[in-house]
């Protein structure tokens, strides 16, 4: 009984974060500051909902492949989500895409004018 | 294009053999022998592309032990607190971010160091590495971030990544 309150815990910080992000993706002020909410979505979202199902396959389903599996799906999910969100940002910002308001600092925009 | 080495294909074969055996989940020496061969092929394939340095670094049990440091306690407590500060912002109304740009220098030198660095600054919400150069045989990353706290280089490097960078190079010089 009390391994399924963890369980239960573990899914409802999951769900409260990936609100987070959700609100976040849809009331950001900039195409970058969203990509940074969806971090929170795919991150702690999905990690802590994951650990949670884990627990759930293993010691509740007695199923250990379906906890692989699930295991499997979080590893996944961290190994490739970086990937992606830099290939987005940066090709956002190589086509020419800036925020409305200007940026405190600008680095790359700087040294790309070099080039 | 680099020659393949008999070490960085066997990584490559025992990486995609467990892969196999994890996601099958059934131990028939018909599945395991098909397993077998299709990952040794692969490996044949695509291990130049994978492994340019020493792949048996897991085996050192000192670098082993700071890996699953970083794994289990350093990088989770970095991301946790991200994760919050970025929750707020973001329940608060979306008005309190400070956006920016900045270049920060990396002190690591090997490749798998500094992908591990640039992977795991994405991963934490607030920052996104945008772009990796090299100038003067120094490392620089350009990071987004969303709460710009510190405008020059190092300071702002040692804002974002000061505990990472300490975990990573107890493994990757």
């Amino acid at each position: 009984m009390a391994i399924r309150i963890v369980i239960d815990i573990l899914i409802a910080i999951g769900a409260i974060f990936a609100l987070a992000g959700t609100i976040g993706i849809l009331k950001m002020p900039d195409t970058y500051c969203r990509m940074q909410a969806s971090t929170c979505v795919a991150t702690l979202g999905t990690l802590c909902t994951s650990i949670g199902g884990v627990l759930y396959a293993a010691i509740i389903m007695h199923s250990a492949s379906a906890a692989v599996k699930i295991a499997v799906i979080a590893l996944m999910i961290i190994l490739t989500n970086p990937l992606g969100a830099h290939a987005i940002a940066k090709g956002a910002y190589r086509n020419g895409i800036r925020p409305e308001k200007e940026m405190t600092v600008d680095d790359y925009g700087r040294d790309m004018k070099d080039e | 294009m680099q020659k393949t080495k008999l070490p960085a294909v066997l990584t490559t074969f025992i990486v995609c053999f467990a892969f196999w055996i994890i996601i099958t989940w059934s131990f028939d020496i018909q599945e395991l022998a098909g397993g077998a061969v299709v990952s040794l092929a692969v490996a044949l394939f695509s291990a130049r592309f994978f492994i340019h340095e020493n792949a048996f670094w897991f085996f050192n049990p000192a670098k082993f032990f700071s890996l699953l440091l970083y794994c289990i306690v350093i990088f989770p407590i970095e991301l946790i607190k991200a994760n919050v500060d970025v929750a707020k912002r973001c329940f608060t109304g979306c008005r309190n971010v400070n956006p920016g740009i900045v270049k920060i220098p990396v002190g690591l030198k090997s490749e798998y160091g500094q992908s591990m660095l640039a992977n795991s600054i994405t991963l934490t919400p607030g920052t996104i590495t945008m772009e990796v150069t090299e100038e003067n045989e120094q490392t620089y990353y350009y990071v987004h971030w969303i709460d710009v706290a510190a405008e020059s280089g190092e300071a702002a490097g040692e804002k974002i990544k000061g505990t990472l960078e300490k975990g990573i190079r107890r493994i990757f010089k």
